[in-house]
């Protein structure tokens, strides 16, 4: 049966490594994109030694990260920089819509894979680079990862405790964010192409992506001149607002009081209607003024409770709340498996693997994870046969020349 | 031309959807947003313009209404409702964020309006998704936060666990939403068929766990929150270090990838005087094996990192980003909002873009374009709307109403 998933007929030529790029292009396999994903044969993606790791263990395809941002992509092996490999390259251009890459701005010019030397051979090629701070400027060498990314952008300082150094927003921020900008754009640029017929080159800084998720506290500073700080879990508007204690070893629960009269339920749920009372208590303004004392008093009832009951006892009564969910909790919370977010591929060395769900639902042509991450070089004899039309000459003389891994 | 400059797009979204229909004005879509009389209530957030409460000068609205036009229009009302109606007949997409059903129970759900256009693409953005045992839960950025998994690893481990001051959860799942409707509209090419698209936040936010959401599912070891860091197993993995008027973000791990720039970062180290060549010499690749099966003593690492934390410490966080830059080492300044606007960095790339407010006889900075296209650059020519500052255009000159239409539609509360 024809695939209809909305990109089914989209080809993708994918250059990129570690998270964010890997995660963007992901979502576009997702949504039926056939994507070739090249990796180096001796040089291993940053991505196959980061945790968490299936079955708790170290190896080339145990990574969870990279499992998760590589699932339903096909995988080859090339040395790109044995001469050998440039007819290959060139062949995957001409068989692409689009092209991606996420190395620092001169590693691909260096093998002499650019958007001009790639417009040669494919007039219309769509062409996307994605790195921290972009192709131009004094930081455009800069080579590094997501935290990284997210520290120089100022996500990391608006983390944490105002008390305290910064703690951060927990791993690879701009990773996270950047992908989504990374396929808007591509699926864009194919629209541009199919009115026009003409392809384009795009230069995507993960820096300046991310700094689209700190507007509110950009134009604070360029239109008042305040410079934003951390603060705790506060909130400018609602209070209480916070991460309370509950019953047993580190465990949470967040609850947030948008209005009056989330504040009066909260309060009654905890059978506390003095503090409901109280003249102290009256607005969000004096609620947080006051929030020491406050905060205090829902500590008294969370820690009294399960984080599960505590946010079960809230949400009954219609009060924003819900455990500080770990990943066993995440993996157990029922929403979650009603939504099917955890989805089970099958793996070639390993089995059972588990992955995060296509990132929306489509009600007619719905997304779908159809294959576990490629180990290394797992489609090349698929690829160089079956999308290149290679002959067995042709792949026997690559691999004797050491191209493929 | 912008890349999206042929569609129509009805943004009815509430405070928690604002930034999708953003994003696709930015590539030139022609964004109605759809407020209710008086104006949305995302125009009560702050902060203010000059700090003065007052819906055309909330910052939180600027942040996400930029490229967009206004009309108020109450769909409490059937005259309103028809009048959306005819606004659906000619638009590509429509997107939302009401609570699950809010829609439907006025008529103006998605097999409602499918049926007045085909092929109209409708995008729900929710907390928990429109479906599901949690999917009425009350919610708020930092509920979605705790919902999906990274709250629990930020922070310091001797205190609650910390979401970013500035809220999140909708902003990936606005960024989702507008991923899959572009999606939908490629494929709608092909078959020229709208369809519905339900984004969840809680889903969206898993992104935000670096696949840690996934451990327990593989069997790994869940990782813990630390200042400045991450905890897996005995190892204290240190992220954010300290300089000499700051913090830097500095990578420093193990293994076949990361363990070449530690070894880097080592050898820099011994050149400059602050370790000897045992420890410049041992070996990165395997460190972390070696810590977790204890040939290497956890003290050993921890001396490590004093020697890396006396290096960040002797430097300002501008040395030691040149010195990154200079020998590929893995820092970056943590920086302050104000050095975040004045970066030499983006002034370099034109990113911030000013943007005219006439109404306040100012103009100001806005985060630029989001990627530079080569071919259909990204131009942003509308500043956020004021309450209904489009009624007329859009309600005389398109849907061809005369004067005195708009007057009673006025009068009544309409519009």
């Amino acid at each position: 049966m024809a695939d209809t998933r909305p990109l089914s007929d989209v080809k993708i030529l994918d250059f990129m490594w570690v998270m964010a790029g890997p995660a963007s292009t992901r979502i576009l396999a997702d949504y039926g994109a056939t994507v070739v994903r090249i990796e180096s044969p001796t040089r291993i993606d940053t991505a196959r030694t980061l945790q968490p790791f299936h079955g708790n263990t170290l190896g080339p395809d145990s990574s969870g990260l990279f499992a998760n941002c590589n699932a339903g992509k096909f995988g080859i092996s090339i040395d790109l920089a044995n001469p050998a490999s440039r007819d290959v390259v060139f062949d995957l251009v001409r068989w692409a819509d689009v092209v991606t890459e996420s190395f620092s701005p001169k590693a691909m010019r260096a093998w002499g894979y650019d958007y001009e030397a790639f417009r040669k051979v494919k007039p219309d090629i769509i062409m996307l680079s994605s790195c921290l701070m972009g192709q131009t400027g004094p930081l455009s060498k800069i080579a590094g990862f997501g935290n990284m990314a997210a520290a120089i952008s100022g996500f990391h300082n608006l983390t944490g405790w105002a008390d305290r150094p910064p703690a951060g927003p927990f791993g690879a921020y701009t990773d996270y964010v950047a992908p989504r900008f990374t396929a808007m754009a591509l699926i864009a640029a194919l629209d541009h192409r199919r009115r026009t017929g003409e392809g384009q080159y795009i230069d995507q800084s993960q820096a300046e992506c991310a700094i689209h998720f700190l507007g509110p506290a950009i134009l604070d500073y360029t239109v008042n001149g305040r410079v934003a700080g951390r603060h705790g879990n506060a909130d400018f508007d609602f209070a209480p607002h916070g991460v309370y204690p509950a019953a047993g070893e580190d465990r949470w629960v967040a609850i947030a009081c948008r209005t009056d009269d989330d504040w009066r339920r909260l309060c009654s749920a905890m059978r506390r209607d003095d503090l409901s009372r109280d003249a102290r208590y009256s607005s969000a303004a004096q609620r947080r003024e006051h929030s020491a004392a406050l905060d205090s008093a829902i500590a008294a009832w969370s820690k009294t409770h399960d984080p599960i009951e505590a946010e079960t006892i809230l949400q009954a009564r219609g009060v924003p709340a819900y455990q500080v969910q770990n990943s066993a909790e995440a993996y157990r919370d029922p929403q979650l498996i009603h939504r099917r977010h955890f989805v089970d591929v099958e793996h070639p060395t390993l089995g059972k693997f588990t992955v995060e769900a296509p990132r929306a639902k489509l009600s007619r042509t719905p997304a779908e994870v159809r294959s576990a991450a490629p180990t290394l070089g797992q489609h090349n004899q698929y690829v160089l046969e079956e999308i290149l039309k290679y002959d067995d000459a042709r792949i026997t003389e690559l691999a004797s020349a050491g191209v493929l891994g | 031309m912008p890349v999206l400059s042929p569609y129509r797009v009805l943004d009815l979204t509430t405070e928690r959807g604002l930034l999708c229909g953003q994003l696709l004005g930015d590539m030139g879509a022609d964004v109605v947003k759809v407020e209710p009389p008086g104006g949305s209530s995302a125009r009560n957030i702050g902060p203010f313009f000059n700090d003065q409460p007052h819906p055309d000068r909330s910052l939180y609205w600027w942040a996400y209404n930029r490229s967009k036009r206004s009309i108020t229009l109450d769909i409490e009302h059937e005259l309103g409702r028809n009048i959306f109606r005819k606004l659906v007949e000619r638009a590509d997409f429509l997107i939302e964020s009401n609570s699950p059903g809010y829609l439907a129970e006025r008529g103006l759900g998605f097999s409602e309006l499918s049926a007045i256009n085909p092929r109209l693409i409708y995008a729900s953005i929710t907390p928990f998704g429109q479906d599901g045992p949690k999917a009425s839960y009350a919610d708020s950025d930092l509920i979605i936060m705790a919902a999906s998994g990274p709250l629990i690893l930020a922070g310091d481990e001797d205190r609650p666990p910390v979401r970013l001051t500035v809220p999140q959860a909708y902003l990936h799942a606005c960024a989702d939403a507008g991923v899959a409707m572009l999606a939908a509209n490629h494929e709608r090419t092909r078959s020229g068929l709208g369809q519905y698209i339900d984004v969840a936040a809680q889903q969206s936010v898993g992104m935000a766990t670096q696949a840690y959401i996934l451990a327990a599912a593989l069997g790994s070891t869940e990782a813990r929150r630390m200042a400045g860091g991450i905890k897996f197993g005995p190892l204290d993995i240190q992220l954010v270090w300290p300089a000499k008027d700051g913090y830097v973000a500095m990578t420093m791990l193990f293994g076949s990838a990361l363990g070449v720039f530690t070894r880097r970062f080592m050898h820099y180290l011994c050149e400059r005087g602050f370790c000897d060549q045992a420890t410049r010499d041992k070996d990165w690749i395997q460190y972390g094996e070696l810590l977790f099966n204890g040939t290497e003593p956890l003290s050993e690492f921890e001396r490590i990192k004093e020697i890396a934390r006396t290096f960040t410490r002797s430097h300002t966080k501008n040395e030691l980003l040149q010195l990154s830059v200079e020998h590929g080492l893995l820092i970056t300044p943590v920086t302050t909002i104000d050095e975040v606007v004045d970066s030499p960095q983006l002034e370099s790339r034109n990113y911030f873009q000013s943007i005219d407010h006439p109404e306040l006889g100012a103009s100001f900075r806005y985060p630029g374009a989001f990627v530079k296209f080569g071919a259909t650059p990204i131009k942003y020519r509308m500043r956020p709307p004021t309450v209904g500052e489009h009624n007329r255009e859009i309600y005389e000159s398109e849907l061809g109403m005369n004067a005195s239409e708009t007057s009673e539609l006025k009068r009544k509360g309409i519009i």
